[in-house]
């Protein structure tokens, strides 16, 4: 396997009195995809969130080229690479334009570049028509297509999904699916959790289970040849 | 009765009549409260974003010492900052008693634990999500925090309407420190408990219906605030 972006490792989470991770180690490869199975509140969020910065680790590092640091002094250049995408998604108040455009202003682009960049966007999500909308007042299916268009216009390095497909019907979790693999083949490292396993047939190039708050290894199925390949 | 009828019609022209005196009174209020809720307002909000989005020791302590604080009578406030402020005091030789920025000094007091109050109690219903998604795509913390004020723009605007109709209608504190002097530090409230005593019932009368006026338009705001933030989710 390729040299990983990222490599956390020794990943240890407590909330209150339970131990919810213990010792996890976990890289993040360049077009690689992983899929993080376990039964409900084995912590599966509660690790993505901390690859995002979102959650304080008690303790972990982050290897990066090589060189391994504490996770408080690196995380803060290394969430700029991540986006974590939250199982409900949120969307701000404001039109479907505005919450697709909101993390563009903390790029380089100027202002120009970045409405271009929004237009792209809202025509490769099929959401040109509902630009204007108020994105709160939009079904859950279309929410959460907005909520994925706004992260994939700044084309993170690692993209981490929470229970992508739970709300979906089989043809939007097909059409999810290849669009990861567009991604992923673009060289997006991707993390998706989920407790259905065979919806990523063919997407996933690892498995882990999360158990006891230790990773174990599981099979990958690879029926399915990847279409996009 | 005949007699009040007149007070009420003195009162009335005086107001029409655009009376210098009077207009000064209701200007130096005005401008002594905005000042307090503008330096107060940000003070607070941030403190009300840090007990909901804060992950810190004694936030239950902070949260019980805010609401008793709103407890303490508006004299009591002024007594307070006039023992600071006064010659022996520890703050005496910034000559500050009597003057417009004592009065500022004791109306932000009084508004704080209100701002907060309010202001806590608006953005504990933001869901967490909205803060953990603006970091995640890139916002820097400063940012994140107005998006999620954003979110409560309507109860934050309550807030601190609230808060000024609070502070415009106190009297204690501009009693105590402020000192009542005509021009420098008299406004509606001092006007109307001080001048009134001396028989000047005309401007007193008219500067209560500034207030009820004012009292009033808040009031009808807060309401069509109150319809906006349920209707706008
Ligand atoms: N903020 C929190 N405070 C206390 N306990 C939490 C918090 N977040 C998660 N937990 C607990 O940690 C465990 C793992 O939660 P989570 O990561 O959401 O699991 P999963 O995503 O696998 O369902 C659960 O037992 C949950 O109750
Ligand atoms: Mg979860």
């Amino acid at each position: 396997m390729k040299e990983p972006l990222f490599l956390f490792r020794g990943i240890n989470k407590t909330f209150a009195e339970s131990q919810v991770l213990l010792n996890v180690d976990i890289s993040l490869c360049q077009g690689n995809c992983i899929l993080l199975s376990g039964k409900n509140g084995t912590g599966k969020s509660t690790l993505l969130k901390i690859i995002a910065g979102l959650e304080i680790p008690d303790v972990a590092e982050i290897v990066i080229s090589g060189k391994s640091e504490s996770w408080k002094k690196t995380i803060t250049e290394v969430r700029k690479a991540i986006i974590y995408l939250h199982q409900q998604p949120l969307l701000f108040s404001g039109t479907v334009e505005a919450n697709i455009a909101y993390g563009l202003r903390f790029t380089s682009l100027n202002i120009k570049q970045r409405s271009e960049s929004v237009k792209t966007a809202l025509a490769w999500a099929g959401l040109t028509k509902l630009a204007k909308q108020q994105a709160n007042t939009l079904s859950g299916g279309v929410q959460q297509r907005v909520a994925f268009t706004r992260a994939w216009i700044l084309k993170p390095k690692v993209l981490l999904l929470d229970e992508p497909m739970a709300n979906m019907d089989h043809e939007s979790r097909i059409q999810a699916c290849n669009l990861l693999l567009r991604m992923k083949s673009a060289g997006m490292s991707i993390v998706i959790t989920s407790h259905v396993l065979q919806y990523f047939d063919g997407l996933a190039d690892q498995h882990f289970k999360l158990k006891h708050g230790r990773l174990e290894t599981a099979k990958v199925s690879k029926k399915k040849e990847s279409p996009a390949a | 009765m005949n007699g009040l009828l007149t007070t009420f019609q003195q009162a009335l022209q005086l107001l029409l009549a655009g009376d210098q005196e009077l207009w000064t009174i209701v200007f130096l209020s005005f401008s002594v409260s905005l000042k307090a809720i503008i330096i107060t307002t940000p003070l607070a909000l941030l403190l009300a974003f840090a007990l909901t989005h804060g992950k810190f020791a004694g936030i239950r302590i902070i949260l019980t010492f805010i609401n008793s604080l709103q407890a303490v009578p508006t004299v009591v406030i002024g007594l307070f900052l006039y023992v600071l402020l006064s010659r022996q005091g520890p703050f005496g030789d910034l000559r500050l008693l009597f003057t417009q920025t004592a009065m500022v000094v004791g109306q932000m007091l009084l508004c704080f634990p209100i701002l907060v109050a309010l202001g806590y109690a608006a953005i504990k219903t933001v869901d967490r999500r909205v803060w953990e998604t603006a970091r995640t795509l890139g916002a820097p913390v400063w940012f994140s925090m107005l998006t999620v004020l954003y979110e409560v723009r309507f109860g934050l605007v309550a807030a601190v309407l609230t808060s000024f109709g609070r502070v415009i209608s106190e009297v204690g504190i501009s009693m105590m420190v402020g000192g009542n002097i005509m021009g420098y530090t008299r406004n509606i409230t001092t006007a109307i408990a001080l001048e009134t005593s001396k028989g000047e019932f005309a401007q007193g009368i008219a500067l209560g219906l500034v207030l009820l006026t004012l009292a009033f338009l808040l009031s009808v705001l807060l309401s069509y605030l109150q319809g906006s933030k349920e209707f706008s989710r």
